[in-house]
């Protein structure tokens, strides 16, 4: 069991400290995102990093096309974790869609998180009525149309690979120095049911202590929908990055840290 | 010759676009091509646009997600197809590398960006694009349909089995039918014989007449008897379909046949030869092939003819894929043309003969079927009659 859920989520732990902190990459890529990050926590924590299935090592045939059509397959995931790893009091870090599997982790076992951190949140990326997520439902079918023409470029000679049962080692290199290589079948899955969810209706339930760390200026999940998540979060703190883009953690590291390591004084 | 190369003209005529962004996309130089390919001029770029105002929404997000990640965990990406977004708001489908340029602490400071011109590729790419996920559909439709197909076949080999069974229901029926046909026929006449004699015997008062009666009783229940033994044999025939088939001389079963009806050819007088030189043995279940001689022999002497000597002669014959094994007599002969299509029913006596049970031929009809043979009958009123019984066929037709 343990053995199946480590390789089923690429799990990989680190660290010298007694507290865990566990951080899932968001939507287009893998647990490398987080290595700026990762380096300022290793002495005080015990690091857990995972790919979500269908992202960066996992094991894709573990990808199931009906439990991963809602987030909700992936919070159950992220429960099975901490119950084999015997993870508790964990800080949840979770980047764009993987901040709400964390909510909705939190929503499943409340007693679970000491504390979620959320990147970029959003809990709804198409406009709806008064409520502003970004994006209509035409700018998302663009999204799939641009994921399409890249899958061009991802050779299907890759799958084996990934699938790690491939005699061809050049092949493995080239993917080890590749970052967010995902099954594209998988990928145009994943942005249907990361872009066109809802879960609006979820925020108002969570009673953790959360963080919100926002980029000033986010294409993807704007300022004006983080300080929404936060008005719906009863516990929560928002801090605004004076940053460009989606993954303040790649963009500014340096803020990105000196945010987290704050709240978690 | 040395040539001096001007490296700011190459940039701005390189058969490429090329621009430079700063790490928040705005864009801060770009060369004539990159220009050309989506219409603006320098003035409406340098230090007004950024990256993202090129593109689509849905490709702003992919640029979020994929390109902006890779860029930074790698320091360059390779082979992006982007549609960029031209002045007059036409797409043009680019495929870009980017490479990030650091300063000497490792701060990201800019972005250098190629961009190229894919759109007649684009078209190509995108009709194989339809191509592969036609043929996808197409395969999983066919993937369908042969599930489909392998759960009809299997109904069809369960109806087929069905069929079979009905058949084999059928036929126990027709048999059954005739057992209760001849039940009723040939038990009848005994057993009102018997029920009459009981009532002679209960209202008679001689003792030696009681005697005489009983013996008479017990003759009638001895043929009862084995009237409902062959009934009964001839019902298991049809269950023996796996018997064995063992090498089988016919002269040894000849033999035990001529022994078991030793007293009926001596009070008949009858003169039966044999031949079996042609084909001595065969393959076959040698309780069957004792079954078939003793009916034909018993049959011939049974219905001889009291005006001649009773002739009576077994032999084989063999060709390329049979052996055919021929009872040939001289006896009162049968109405072919009368009785012939029910010569082999159950219950079918073509003779007022006292011992006429309409048993053997049915029988012998019955064995040699189950084994695939075949039998034949030439016959002509008061000549006599030639039984002629295909033993086995190698091939299939019938």
């Amino acid at each position: 069991m343990l053995k199946t859920i480590l390789a089923r989520n690429y799990i990989n732990i680190h660290g010298d400290g007694s507290k865990v902190i566990l951080f899932v990459h968001g939507y287009g890529c893998d647990q490398h995102m987080w290595r700026f990050i990762t380096p300022y926590f290793k002495d005080d924590y015990k690091i857990v990093l995972i790919d979500l299935v269908g992202s960066g090592k996992s094991d894709e045939k573990a990808y199931d096309f009906d439990k991963y059509g809602s987030l909700e397959g992936y919070a159950d995931d992220i429960l099975e974790i901490c119950e084999v790893l015997d993870l508790k009091d964990v800080i949840f870090v979770g980047h764009s869609v993987s901040a709400i599997i964390g909510l909705l982790t939190a929503l499943k076992r409340p007693s679970l998180f000491k504390k979620l951190i959320m990147i970029g949140p959003s809990p709804r990326y198409i406009n709806d009525d008064e409520y502003f997520g970004g994006f209509s439902q035409e700018d998302i079918d663009e999204l799939l149309e641009t994921l399409d023409a890249n899958f061009l470029g991802w050779s299907s000679a890759m799958a084996p690979v990934i699938m790690g049962n491939a005699d061809r080692p050049e092949l493995a290199e080239e993917l080890e120095h590749s970052f967010c290589q995902n099954n594209p079948e998988i990928a145009r899955h994943f942005a249907k049911v990361t872009f066109l969810g809802d879960n609006r209706s979820d925020l108002d339930k969570l009673r953790t202590e959360t963080l919100i760390i926002q980029s000033k200026s986010d294409a993807i999940a704007s300022l004006k929908i983080g300080q929404y998540v936060h008005a719906h979060i009863a516990e929560s703190k928002l801090v605004v990055l004076d940053s460009t883009g989606h993954c303040p953690h790649l963009s500014a590291p340096d803020q990105t840290i000196e945010a987290m390591k704050h709240y978690l004084k | 010759m040395s040539h001096t190369i001007d490296y700011k003209e190459l940039c701005s005529i390189f058969p490429s676009g090329y621009f430079c962004s700063q790490p928040d996309g705005t864009i801060i130089d770009v060369n004539q091509k990159f220009l050309e390919l989506i219409s603006y001029t320098r003035e409406e770029v340098v230090y007004k646009k950024k990256f993202t105002d090129l593109l689509s929404k849905g490709g702003e997000i992919y640029f979020e997600t994929v390109y902006s990640s890779i860029l930074k965990l790698s320091g360059k990406v390779e082979e992006i197809n982007f549609d960029f977004i031209k002045k007059n708001g036409t797409k043009i489908p680019v495929l870009i590398n980017s490479v990030e340029v650091k300063d000497i602490e490792g701060h990201h400071v800019l972005t250098y960006t190629s961009v190229f011109n894919i759109s007649q590729r684009k078209r190509y790419e995108q009709e194989l694009l339809i191509a592969k996920r036609k043929a996808k559909n197409l395969s999983d439709d066919l993937m369908q349909a042969n599930k489909v197909l392998i759960s009809n076949s299997e109904l069809i080999i369960k109806q087929k089995l069905q069929l079979e069974l009905n058949n084999h229901l059928e036929h126990k029926n027709r048999q059954l039918s005739s057992f209760a046909h001849i039940a009723s026929h040939n038990l009848r006449a005994p057993v009102s014989n018997l029920i009459s004699l009981n009532d002679f015997y209960n209202e008679s008062s001689d003792l030696e007449d009681k005697a005489m009666l009983f013996t008479k009783i017990e003759i009638v229940i001895g043929h009862l008897n084995e009237t409902l033994n062959e009934l009964i044999d001839s019902v298991k025939i049809q269950e023996d379909i796996n018997i064995t088939h063992e090498p089988t001389l016919f002269k040894t079963v000849f033999n035990k046949t001529l022994e078991i009806l030793e007293v009926q050819l001596l009070d008949s007088k009858a003169l039966v030869t044999s031949n079996f030189s042609e084909a001595p043995k065969i393959e076959y279940p040698k309780l069957y092939l004792e079954s078939i001689m003793l009916n034909l022999l018993s049959n011939s002497i049974r219905y001889r003819s009291l005006d001649r000597i009773p002739k009576i002669h077994f032999y084989t014959e063999i060709n390329s894929n049979e052996i055919t094994l021929i009872a040939t007599d001289n006896g009162l002969g049968i109405n072919l043309k009368k009785h012939g299509h029910r010569l082999f029913g159950l219950g079918n006596t073509f003779h007022r003969h006292p011992d006429s049970k309409g048993v053997g031929l049915y029988m012998i009809k019955t064995q040699i079927d189950v084994l695939g043979g075949c039998i034949a009958v030439e016959s002509e009123v008061d000549k006599g009659t030639t039984f002629k019984i295909i033993l086995k066929k190698v091939s299939d037709d019938k």
